[in-house]
């Protein structure tokens, strides 16, 4: 044989012992690991021997497979740019008022959201309009016709509003989710105004449903510095029982209890927290999983809400004057008064902003903030990147804003399979793809004789390197991906049937095996290639098209075809090459 | 072994004429039963709620219906899944929320009945009614007199103070599915079954997905032809779209025929059937061009048959092994999934005969129609053979 071959063989030999290699997470997680323990990458990660692949890349079930619930919620942004066109209009009519500028009523159009103000004397439109355009930017004028202004908002505001509604719901949602405590939930925005939610082996419908219901709770309650060793004390008194994996953290002079479990954290603080008072945790984001909480830290907070997010009329993140991040509230009049009766008698304590139950943060009160507009100073940047601080700022008046400003939320599609029924597809898909593929293997073995077997060794490298393939690229293995998985090794062994029959016609006009084995696969490369192409066509335009599992179906097919090219062509002439030329053969076996 | 023993020589272009009325005929048969009758969309497209159930005791379709009504669910179809002793059931319903015309008016008149209450708009499609009143209200109170109407209600929002006076809100119906389980559960202890799927598509969801689907076969068909246009002749085009056109509608046919559910996973195998079906096609067009340099000078349409003799058999082969593969998801296959393989074999087979059949005389007649026009505008003396 010569050089090149060897290279091919080694080629091929390189390839499979790789593919199986990296196969060895998949079998672990599939096989060796318990069912509930499939996602726990740190187990898995500890049970495989040292040199196996990292454990993220392990195959994925999808929902379907291994049971749990795929939500697409719809972010009504109408109402809420509806609502918000409404509470513009009121801003501008008062602003208009108070700057003496005349008398106008505002009216709003809740289908095209556009904005008619309509002055009591149409001399002052002029005037009106003038100073409404060059204040309220964020609007533009539609048309004007005596004393009537139709105004509608400007475009790229909307967008932006309408993004900023839905990038608010995602954050809900997300905190809602991370409140169960539950791995590998999936939160990504579909589209425009609907948020995709996955939650793998999660089947309990009451919590799915829990997550669309109420709109986000903003509370702003008083924190119970009184006794500032309250937390030490009750550590030392009535120590948490063995394994409860609760310690004693101090930051800033107040030590709090932290533990990786939330419900751990308040079944152990229960009854002995006194009147009028209650636990609140604080979830520490893992430095690494940035959207799991590594720890829940407790907070005493008075039980009392003085103040909830229905006063707040908008947050917003800005640089200061030192080009320090900050948070800026605006209070409507009644939550003004309110806030600032709380600051005054609360100077030098702490004040949590509370957010469904979880503190948010919890910045000491420097002194008694009036005129309904207060500012959250983001501590020091520390460790931080600026961009993270910064970060930081926004995404607390983004949390503040969830609950002051709430776009309803509407369910747009619930899929949810329990896990036992996902567990009995995988044993029935498993059985389809075996079945499917032993009658492949039958049939090519009885029909082509030797290079039948060849072309099965090829089918079943095709198998595994799907397999692979789908681990590498982190998808996921769907019901409708199983039947791509089949349908894929049947379209793989068709290359090997037109090489062939190629080869066999080819030896029906007289040529010699050698000859016949290299005609075959010259002329049979293009057709193949073709055929592949315009399936791989197809198969993009259905990934690029679709959701969840028919996605998983698409990525199967990809990938199957992409690995089919090289075991059909590559692999299989390889072999039948050594076949016809090691042996100097005048026959060949097809 | 060898399936064809000898070489074939079988007038399969004599007959295209009579083939291509047949399947004219057929294929225009489907389209008008698209029409009449419409698939059975599943909640995908149609917008729904289905809700598949597992009994730990043996029952019928039947009495699961009449347990499901006497609860209270009026429109509801069921169906057993999977063996006879697994007592799996999928459950349909049209709605998705609880909320349809009826409950609406009774929701409205209840929330009517809470005091001075004005723009009481009911929102159907996302289960929502939205209303003002003249003075606060309790989420509470709101809820309770909606709940007595027999509507669920999952949450009462209030919206706030409006402009001009006045305070909004919003009640969110319950889904079917918790609806499903009460009913079902009714009078019992304990249910006696587990839910073990839900699958809840809203209706504006579901046109987007349909309209989505429908775009995504015709962007892969149009692909498709520039790929086949630009490997082989122009000329080519033609045959292999028509032939996918062919096939789509055929298998389109098969879920119009069996009344089998329409959903995301038969859009997905019309769109693997468009990648399947052009292989064949491609197969004997590489052969056609491959005879068409061998045999200069033979009549375009000889040519043809005689590319089609020389790759029925492995055409027949290919299609026998990709259809082998499918055996398994036939016999383990449950709902959409068994779908999916009998779609595809009839995909799988009206791939072969389409290829033969529309692919291959649509490419003659296109010939022939070129020819006879080039003979006109240069005269009958200077007719060039066509296949050169």
């Amino acid at each position: 044989m010569n050089r090149g071959w060897w290279w091919k063989f080694g080629l091929i030999v390189a390839v499979t012992l790789g593919t199986i290699w990296f196969l060895i997470p998949t079998y672990y997680s599939l096989v060796v690991m318990d069912r509930d323990q499939r996602n726990n990458l740190a187990l898995l990660e500890e049970r495989m021997p040292s040199w196996a692949p990292p454990a993220k890349y392990r195959l994925n079930l999808g929902l379907d497979l291994q049971g749990g619930i795929h939500m697409v919620m719809r972010v009504d942004t109408k109402t809420a740019l509806q609502k918000r066109t409404e509470r513009r209009g009121q801003q501008i009519a008062s602003y208009v008022n108070d700057k003496k500028l005349g008398e106008v009523t505002s009216d709003t159009d809740p289908e095209k959201l556009q904005l008619t103000l309509t002055a009591k004397d149409p001399a002052t439109m002029d005037a009106i309009e003038k100073e409404v355009l060059a204040t309220f930017t964020d609007f533009t004028r539609v048309s004007r016709s005596g004393g009537t202004l139709v105004l509608a908002p400007d475009e790229g505001q909307t967008n932006f509003f309408r993004e900023d509604a839905v990038n608010q719901a995602m954050l809900v949602i997300r905190r809602r989710i991370d409140k169960w405590g539950v791995a590998e939930v999936d939160v990504r925005k579909l589209g425009t105004d609907s948020i995709q939610i996955s939650l793998p082996g999660r089947s309990n419908p009451e919590q799915a449903k829990e997550l669309v219901g109420t709109t986000a709770q903003l509370e702003f309650r008083m924190v119970d510095d009184t006794n500032p060793q309250f937390f030490a004390q009750m550590f030392q008194q009535n120590p948490p029982p063995q394994g409860s994996n609760i310690t004693l953290t101090e930051e800033g002079g107040f030590p709090q209890l932290s533990s990786p479990s939330r419900e751990a954290l308040l079944e152990y603080v229960k009854g002995k927290v006194p009147d009028n008072r209650v636990v609140l945790t604080e979830c520490i984001a893992d430095p690494v999983r940035k959207n799991d909480c590594a720890a829940y830290r407790s907070y005493l907070v008075e039980e009392n809400v003085p103040l909830t997010g229905e006063s707040l009329a908008g947050a917003d993140a800005s640089l200061s004057q030192l080009n320090e991040p900050e948070v800026n509230l605006a209070f409507d009049p009644a939550g003004a008064r309110e806030f600032e009766k709380l600051t005054e008698a609360g100077v030098g304590r702490r004040m949590a902003i509370v957010l469904d139950d979880n503190v948010h943060t919890a910045p000491n009160i420097n002194e008694k903030i009036g005129g309904g507009r207060a500012r959250i100073t983001m501590g020091r940047m520390g460790a931080r990147t600026f961009e993270e601080w910064l970060g930081e700022a926004q995404t607390l008046a983004l949390v503040l804003k969830a609950g002051a400003l709430p776009a309803p939320v509407t369910v747009g599609e619930i899929r949810q399979v329990g896990a036992s029924l996902g567990d009995e597809l995988i044993k029935k898909g498993g059985m389809a793809a075996l079945l499917g593929m032993g009658l492949v293997l039958l049939f090519m073995a009885a029909y082509y004789k030797k290079s039948g077997i060849i072309a099965n060794l090829a089918l079943v490298l095709n198998g595994l390197l799907i397999l692979a393939g789908l681990a590498l690229f982190n998808a996921t293995l769907t019901l409708p991906g199983i039947a791509g998985f089949v349908l894929t090794l049947g379209v793989a062994v068709d290359a090997n049937v037109l090489i062939n029959e190629r080869i066999r016609e080819e030896l029906g006009h007289g040529k010699t095996a050698r000859a016949a084995v290299d005609q075959g696969y010259d002329r049979a490369f293009w057709t193949i290639f073709d055929s592949h192409v315009t399936a791989l066509i197809a198969a993009f335009i259905l990934f690029f098209t679709g959701t969840g599992p028919i996605r998983g179906f698409a990525t199967t097919l990809i990938i199957g075809l992409l690995a089919s090219l090289f075991t059909s062509i590559v692999v299989t002439r390889t072999f039948m090459t050594y076949f016809v030329h090691g042996r100097n053969a005048q026959t060949v076996s097809v | 072994m060898q399936i064809l023993k000898n070489k074939t020589n079988i007038d399969f272009i004599g007959k295209r004429k009579p083939a291509v009325f047949l399947s004219t005929i057929i294929n225009l048969a489907i389209i008008v039963g698209i029409a009449a009758f419409g698939f059975n969309l599943g909640v995908d497209f149609a917008g729904g709620t289905v809700v598949e159930l597992k009994f730990n005791h043996s029952i019928t379709a039947e009495e699961v219906r009449q347990r499901a009504q006497k609860g209270g669910l009026e429109d509801v179809s069921v169906q057993n899944i999977g063996g006879a002793d697994e007592n799996s059931f999928l459950l349909r319903m049209g709605g998705v929320t609880q909320l349809n015309e009826e409950s609406a008016t009774k929701a409205r008149a209840a929330i009517e009945g809470l005091g001075n209450v004005r723009n009481v708009y009911p929102d159907l499609a996302n289960g929502i009614v939205n209303f003002r009143s003249a003075t606060a209200l309790t989420p509470d109170a709101i809820k309770k007199a909606v709940e007595g109407t027999g509507t669920g209600v999952q949450e009462v929002r209030e919206l706030g103070e409006a402009q001009g006076g006045g305070f909004d809100y919003q009640v969110v119906a319950s889904g079917m599915a918790d609806k499903v389980y009460s009913a079902l559960g009714q009078g019992l202890e304990k249910p006696d079954f587990e839910q073990r799927r839900v699958d809840y598509v809203g209706p504006q969801v579901g046109k987007q997905l349909r309209n989505r689907g429908i775009m995504a076969l015709l962007y892969s068909m149009v692909a498709i032809l520039i790929y086949v246009a630009f490997r082989f002749d122009f000329k080519f085009g033609p045959g292999a779209l028509l032939a996918m056109v062919h096939d789509v509608i055929m298998v389109a046919g098969y879920y119009l025929v069996t009344r089998r559910e329409f959903n995301l996973t038969s859009i997905a195998v019309l769109l693997t059937v468009v990648g399947y079906s052009v292989n064949d096609t491609i197969v004997i067009y590489d052969r056609i061009r491959e005879d068409m340099a061998k045999f200069k000078g033979k009549p375009f349409a000889e040519v043809i048959n005689i590319a089609i003799n020389d790759t029925v058999g492995r055409t027949i082969l290919t299609s026998l092994t990709t259809a082998l593969s499918l055996i398994g998801l036939l016999i383990f296959g449950v709902g959409e999934i068994f779908d999916f393989a009998a779609a595809m074999l009839v995909g799988i087979v009206v791939g072969v005969y389409s290829t033969i059949y529309i692919a291959s005389p649509l490419t003659i007649w296109l010939d022939e129609r070129a020819a006879a026009k080039e003979a006109r505008q240069a005269g009958p003396i200077d007719q060039q053979p066509k296949a050169a």
